[in-house]
């Protein structure tokens, strides 16, 4: 009985040593490939470049647009949805330029009138020169929790839309905007030779 | 204690629902509410004189393979195996515009000749703007592997910006500058002739380096 015992406790002892020269092999192995040798390296790898894709035009059209007023918006935009444990969040930040100035496809006939060195401009209103003005491909996302859809995304681009168009297009920055075609207009005609500039809007 | 808790939770869910469960009889209500909280504007007001001549509207689709790598070096051999059902791809359609114009804002006396009837206007070259883009968010198709996460609003945004400097990029290959060149003397030459000068002995120059390049005549 005792004999079977010892054998036992034998087999045993050859198996734990077995296991520790395993393990002392693996951890050396280990130690070569990726301490010892200066070249061995293995990571996770993901590119975030995109891929190479082709810009399609899709109109090309002439304008006559002068711009005299650039306002420049960064608008911080954020929703929240109220959930039973926590709130989700959507935090972006919405960048646009507001360009104000004159359409030169607007004037009507006649605009100029010239009288030896005097010269008479009526130029048609200032206004906003494109309704788009948002560049949302360079928004920058602020901070997400939970999931959001397109549709979440597009109402936060509507949202900073009329922000930005409440605090860009005001009274002050439209006659700001006059008072520089004004100037320009008055300085170009003045470098054309003209002594006597007037210069107004139409109604 | 475990049990407790999960029986707690049960108990105040089955609460909610059926408090809601009233309201919706009384008054029908949103499954969320969105709440602005952090309204806040930088804005810069800048005057300037540009006469914007051409306008062009380009249409991209930005594409992104995202594949989970295991990339190395072991034992002077390379290693580069792609995981199973470790890919994400994402289609963003966007929609940009660009503007070329003409700076006037140092527009002088030295930018005109005149010879008696004859007249020419020296102008700077003309240059690009991306003044709009539109991501089309509903079209934006995304496509997730089993063991990866969807595509945060972060790193859809970083493809954005990437698609749109790809667009910045592909401008000297438009013709837009062109373009607006010639723009430009048809938007000018109108205006020389309402101030009484013939068509004929109107020119519209630019200066580009060294050399002038005439367009009119």
């Amino acid at each position: 009985m005792n004999t079977i015992r010892i054998n036992e406790l034998k087999i045993k002892g050859k198996r734990l040593t077995l296991a520790t020269f395993g393990i002392a092999a693996f951890i050396l192995v280990f130690w070569y490939l990726f301490f010892s040798e200066k070249d061995n390296h293995l990571n996770f790898v993901v590119d975030h470049q995109i891929d190479v894709t082709p810009e399609q035009i899709q109109s090309i059209k002439a304008i006559g647009e002068w711009e005299f007023l650039s306002v420049s918006c960064e608008e911080l935009v954020d929703t929240i949805r109220k959930g039973l444990f926590s709130d989700d969040h959507l935090v972006r930040i919405y960048f646009g330029t507001m360009r104000l100035g004159i359409n030169l496809h607007q004037v009507k006939p006649g605009w100029m009138h010239v009288d030896g060195d005097s010269i008479e401009v009526t130029l048609p209103p200032v206004g906003l020169l494109d309704r788009d003005f948002i560049d949302e491909a360079r928004t920058k996302a602020f901070y997400e929790s939970g999931k959001w859809t397109a549709k979440d995304r597009e109402a936060l681009y509507q949202k900073a839309y009329r922000q930005m168009l409440s605090h860009g297009l005001t009274q002050q920055n439209m006659e700001n905007a006059r008072l520089n075609a004004k100037t320009q207009f008055r300085r170009m005609m003045q470098a054309m030779g003209y002594n006597y500039v007037s210069i107004r809007f139409e109604e | 204690m475990k049990s407790i808790f999960s029986i707690a939770c049960l108990v105040l869910i089955f609460c909610g629902m059926s408090c809601s469960g009233n309201n919706q009889e009384q008054q029908p209500r949103p499954l969320y509410q969105s709440i602005d909280t952090v309204p806040m504007l930088i804005m810069q007001i800048q005057q300037c004189a540009k006469l914007h001549t051409a306008e062009y509207h380009i249409h991209k689709i930005i594409t992104h393979d995202d594949v989970i790598q295991f990339k190395g070096n072991l034992l002077h051999q390379n290693i580069d195996i792609k995981l199973p059902l470790g890919q994400r791809k994402v289609a963003i359609p966007m929609d940009a515009t660009l503007k070329a114009y003409i700076d006037f804002s140092t527009f002088s006396k030295e930018n005109i000749e005149r010879q008696n009837e004859l007249i020419t206007i020296l102008l700077p070259d003309p240059k690009v703007e991306l003044t709009s883009s539109k991501i089309n968010q509903k079209e934006i198709r995304t496509f997730v592997g089993l063991t990866r996460a969807g595509f945060s609003d972060e790193e859809l945004s970083q493809y954005e910006q990437q698609g749109r400097e790809a667009i910045l990029k592909s401008i000297p290959n438009m013709g837009i500058i062109e373009m607006a060149r010639e723009n430009a003397a048809r938007t000018l030459i109108p205006m020389l002739e309402q101030m009484g000068f013939k068509e004929s002995n109107i020119t519209i120059a630019f200066r580009k380096d060294k050399t002038i390049q005439r367009l009119t005549n």
